[in-house]
């Protein structure tokens, strides 16, 4: 630092060398880069240098999960008075069949579930004077139904069971096993 | 003006600095140079590429990262070290406020992939801490004394008289 400046001027000593220092840079660059290419022809677990197919790069949102119940679409407490329905399922699906009494709260896996709908399930809560709520989705692996009862759980809302095998399961009356459920029990 | 740049703390401050900048470097490269499939689907959730690229990247970044983080520390050529880490913070920033931007609810992905990252989500406290390390490594650049490092015992060689 040998830079000599005058009032107001950015010291020479300071920039100088900074020319010497961009080279440096992008070789360091090209040699890393070129250093990094060759090591994956050995990586045990090397990638194709080109990507031959699109990335999933589905990103789920962080919402907070809860504690929920599987159960089973025969149980007492799906039909029970004392307890809220949820459709997790689309409103086309939610308007082909419902429970009765169910409310449509879509469960959408990148969105958390609108203010509005939850203040709407407050609401219905109050007015059942419902003690718990029992989620059904539509059956799948991951069941939107459980997922949905997760998020919920996770809102704050106490005693939330889902239904497990989803909607397909509520209509036919019976459950199909799924390995899941022996991880909640 | 010039009291402040010839200020003798600076050979220590900038010490300081390269070794932490260069420690963070060498850190967050491990897990990518590890597992480039996890570190090039990360590059891939910041839909900033395109497909063709998204693997080189993936293969090439953490390496100069290594590179970078290693000079850094050894004091080999650290100021221009120090501007790629600089080059390489404002590529993270750009994309880190693009995927802000886009409303991405994604992991980091700095130091390890988004599948064990899971507490690291994207934020303007991640900008934050990216904006920190720019103006670290543009420390580095500018004011890198050579305080201890190859380039110090270099240079003492070079100038050292020659004995008979």
């Amino acid at each position: 630092m040998t830079g000599r400046a005058k009032n107001g001027e950015i010291p020479a000593g300071l920039l100088a060398g900074l020319g010497g220092a961009l080279r440096d840079a992008v070789v360091l660059t090209l040699v890393a880069s070129a250093l990094g290419l060759l090591v994956n022809l050995f990586h045990p677990r090397r990638i194709p240098y080109l990507a031959e197919k699109e990335y999933q790069t589905l990103v789920p949102c962080p919402v907070p999960g809860g504690e929920v119940t599987p159960c089973q679409p025969g149980d007492e407490m799906v039909r029970a008075a004392d307890s809220l329905p949820v459709d997790a399922r689309s409103p086309a699906q939610y308007a082909s069949w419902h429970l009765e009494g169910a409310i449509n709260i879509p469960f959408d896996y990148l969105e958390p579930v609108p203010q509005k709908l939850l203040d709407e399930l407050n609401l219905r809560l109050n007015r059942r004077r419902a003690r718990r709520l029992v989620v059904y989705g539509d059956g799948k692996n991951p069941d939107s139904g459980e997922q949905l009862g997760r998020e919920l759980s996770g809102k704050g809302f106490r005693n939330v069971f889902f239904v497990s095998g989803g909607a397909p399961a509520l209509r036919e009356g019976t459950a199909a096993p799924r390995p899941e459920d022996a991880r909640h029990e | 003006m010039n009291r402040f740049i010839n200020h003798p703390v600076h050979s220590w401050l900038g010490l300081a600095a390269r070794w932490y900048l260069g420690g963070v470097f060498v850190f967050a490269c491990l897990h990518k140079i590890a597992h480039p499939a996890e570190f090039a689907l990360d590059v891939a959730t910041y839909d900033m590429l395109p497909l063709s690229l998204v693997n080189l990247a993936a293969l090439t970044l953490p390496w100069v990262e290594l590179a970078a983080g290693l000079m850094l520390i050894l004091g080999w050529r650290a100021r221009g070290a120090a501007l790629a880490c600089a080059g390489m913070m404002v590529v993270f920033l750009v994309a880190l406020a693009s995927a802000l931007h886009r409303g991405l609810d994604m992991s980091c992905g700095c130091f390890a992939s988004q599948s064990v990252a899971e507490d690291d989500p994207i934020s303007y406290l991640t900008v934050l801490r990216d904006s920190g390390w720019l103006l670290l490594a543009a420390y580095v650049a500018l004011f890198d004394r050579r305080a201890l490092g190859i380039d110090r015992w270099l240079e003492y060689r070079r100038r050292r008289p020659a004995t008979a």
